[in-house]
């Protein structure tokens, strides 16, 4: 690179260009080298799909605007023939703004593009290196910065004080202990020596105590010695959205300090499909940090229960139809398909599946922090036509997810397309078909074995 | 058999010879710079149930391109997917044919391997054609194509036109066609290297290590359900 070009480039610009140069693994570069500009692509993305006739939105297109800088300093023909190969730099602030728009408001990171490249590329992955590297110079939506800055400060990503979710684990005990009749029933806090320490999201604490309290009344009549966290609760995590892996280690080792300082043998993660990948799979990366725990999600821990005879539970109490949504970090980034349906055919009587399902889900619109960022409202509620359409066809009266954020895409989705569809989780399910206090049990599991360690870690 | 020039001589072997080796050592340099760069770890124990998991990953990302039915993609664009068969068994066809006719010509006397070299490789052209077209007509394409993936389509497919001529090894009614095949061959082969047609050297990276991952998390192989 010339100094004359060089000096005429921003700051911020000469930042993004030399962090990307750190950035580039083994596994990001085969990406940006491979694209063969097949277009195999352009139609597994929900916003290619919505927005008909407008090669913007495909994937490879997207692409091509971190790839160009890839090849303009860091490959051959794009150093010496720039043009050939559709390489270019970027020099101004106002240009690192356009390309904000594109890697945060133009594709969730979804990853389902990646399944259909005959090459293996995965956008997903360099979208979000991009995404670091903007918000390594303070280039990012309003949202973003918002919730990375609660996350830092607070240790959650809602900025929830210390005595507000104290004060509300507190009231959903004695919720709890109302609808038991029960006053032995609690919610631990900070117990140690316990087997399992349960994280949540803390959405849960501000917009949605209930899953909390059916937590607790499945751990209750589970007789499960458990316990949560004063600190260091939150099992989201932002980095994961935002690419920047500091962010997204602190996060993780608070979680994992606490749950090593409380002695627990399992860290049960609630159910959420980017605070499971980023706690259980990206988080030790991140904080390089080797986990001497157990990690699973609650939906295993549920399942387990059941199969164990730890709790019965019986799915005429759930007669709705209803249907599941994959959560694209459980289905694409940690294979988790198959435990939350067989879980959901333990609790209810009537399911439905979506197509295409699994792997090849569509996302819920909220994928990659797309919630925070209003300023991408509308796009992301014009690509949601295509979930829309998706639920629409099972017929369902209720869609399931196992993730808070696809809670909110979700609702989101069906308040805007009108489609008159409740949003539950597993654990809300769970709790509403517990029989409790040697009531007969109508769903009897037979001959079900604990599948340890599938998804657990020894 | 009629005597070879000088010209179509050197053009069959010296010329291949320096061009091979000239694609080897870039090719060379391109994959010691390519493990340059760190390949990052996972520290996590798996998440799939299989303990080999990460293997089966790695050999199923690498099969997906034998494996139509594992894509959607593939599976809502067969005719793509046959193109595309047919187009890399023409430039296998066509490469074997640039060693066959200066090392082993005898090999060409048989007529039914001629026909079988001849059909592969014009149905390659067929398909060159056929995606040149798509890459200047279909708007999502054309969106995303750099001056050097039209030159890579238009540059394979007149390989293909004289790599299909050539075929017979036949150079009664002049050498005009052998002499552009082996140049063209050439050039191709100095070429390759900065063109996006080096793609099939990073293939087997790319896809070992998004197996390798998906693998290790439990996502490879797909796990699908019929009707979706
Ligand atoms: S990751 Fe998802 S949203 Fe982003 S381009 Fe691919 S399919 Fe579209
Ligand atoms: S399918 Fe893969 S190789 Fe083809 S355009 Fe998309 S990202 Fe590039």
């Amino acid at each position: 690179m010339s100094t004359t070009e060089k000096q005429t480039r921003s700051w911020k610009a000469e930042r993004v260009l030399d962090g990307m140069g750190k950035k580039l693994s083994r596994q990001i570069t085969g990406s940006l080298v491979a694209c063969v500009h097949c277009g195999m692509c352009t139609e597994s993305c929900h916003y290619v799909l919505a927005n008909p006739g407008d090669p913007t939105y495909a994937p490879a297109y997207k692409a091509d605007k971190i790839r160009r800088l890839f090849k303009r300093h860091h490959d051959w023909t794009g150093k010496v023939f720039p043009w050939w190969v559709k390489a270019g730099s970027v020099y101004t602030d106002e240009e690192l703004e356009e390309l904000k728009d594109i890697v945060f408001g133009r594709c969730t990171n979804c990853r389902r593009c990646t399944f259909s490249c005959p090459m293996g590329v995965d956008l997903a992955t360099f979208n979000r290196m991009a995404r670091g590297l903007l918000v390594s110079v303070g280039i990012m939506p309003e949202g973003v910065a918002v919730v990375s800055k609660d996350q830092w400060e607070t240790g959650n990503q809602m900025g929830v004080l210390k005595e507000d979710y104290l004060e509300t684990l507190e009231w959903m005990e004695e919720e709890l202990q109302d609808e038991l009749d029960d006053p032995t029933v609690s919610i631990p806090v900070d117990q140690p020596d316990c087997d399992v320490v349960y994280s949540i999201n803390p959405r849960e604490v501000k917009y949605d105590p209930r899953t909390i309290s059916d937590a607790a009344k499945i751990f209750h009549v589970a007789r499960e010695k458990w316990t949560m966290a004063s600190e260091g609760w939150d099992m989201t995590n932002f980095g994961l959205f935002s690419g920047d892996d500091a962010l997204g280690g602190s996060v993780a080792s608070r979680l994992y300090e606490k749950v090593n300082e409380l002695r627990g043998k399992t860290l049960v993660i609630s159910e959420c499909g980017h605070g499971f990948r980023s706690t259980r799979c990206e988080g030790p990366n991140w904080a390089k940090f080797d986990v001497p725990f157990v990690m699973e999600s609650s939906i295993f821990t549920m399942l387990r229960y059941i199969k164990e005879g730890r709790i019965k539970v019986d799915k005429s109490k759930n007669p709705k139809p209803v249907t599941y949504h994959d959560s694209c970090n459980f289905a694409r980034s940690c294979g988790i398909t198959e435990e939350p349906r067989e879980l959901l055919h333990l609790v209810c009587e009537d399911v439905r599946e979506m197509y295409p399902n699994r792997a090849e889900n569509y996302c819920c619109t909220g994928g990659g922090g797309a919630m925070s960022m209003s300023e991408y409202t509308r796009e992301r509620l014009k690509s949601g036509v295509v979930k829309a359409n998706q639920l629409e066809a099972t017929g369902a009266e209720v869609v399931v997810t196992s993730c808070h954020n696809c809670v909110d895409g979700l609702t989101d989705v069906i308040r805007h397309y009108k489609l008159g569809m409740e949003v539950t989780q597993l654990v809300n399910l769970v709790a509403n078909a517990l029989v409790i206090e040697g009531k007969p049990a109508h769903a009897v599991v037979p001959g079900l074995e604990v599948e340890a360690g599938s998804n657990a870690q020894a | 058999m009629n005597e070879l020039s000088a010209q179509l001589h050197f053009a069959e072997h010296r010329l291949q010879e320096v061009a091979l080796a000239f694609m080897a050592l870039v090719y060379l340099t391109r994959v010691l710079w390519f493990l340059r760069h760190k390949a990052g770890g996972e520290r996590q124990p798996t998440t799939a149930r299989d303990p080999k998991a990460r293997r089966r990953g790695i050999l199923y990302s690498w099969a997906t391109v034998a494996m139509p039915w594992a894509m959607e993609s593939t599976r809502r664009m067969p005719f793509f997917y046959v193109q595309f068969v047919l187009f890399h068994l023409g430039v296998t066809a066509a490469i074997t044919l640039s060693f066959l006719i200066p090392y082993g010509p005898g090999v060409l006397e048989s007529s039914a391997l001629v026909l079988v070299f001849q059909v592969l490789i014009w149905a390659a052209f067929a398909v060159g054609v056929l995606r040149l077209a798509r890459r200047i007509r279909n708007p999502y394409i054309r969106a995303i194509s750099s001056p050097d993936d039209f030159f890579a389509v238009f540059l394979l497919t007149v390989w293909f036109f004289f790599a299909a001529l050539s075929v017979p090894n036949d150079v009664s009614g002049g050498e005009g066609i052998l002499l552009t095949y082996f140049w063209l061959t050439a050039f191709f082969l100095v070429y390759v290297p900065f063109s996006k047609i080096s793609h099939y050297l990073y293939y087997p990276f790319t896809r070992y290590y998004l197996g390798k991952s998906l693998g290790y998390r439990g996502v490879y192989p797909v796990y699908r359900v019929q009707g979706s």
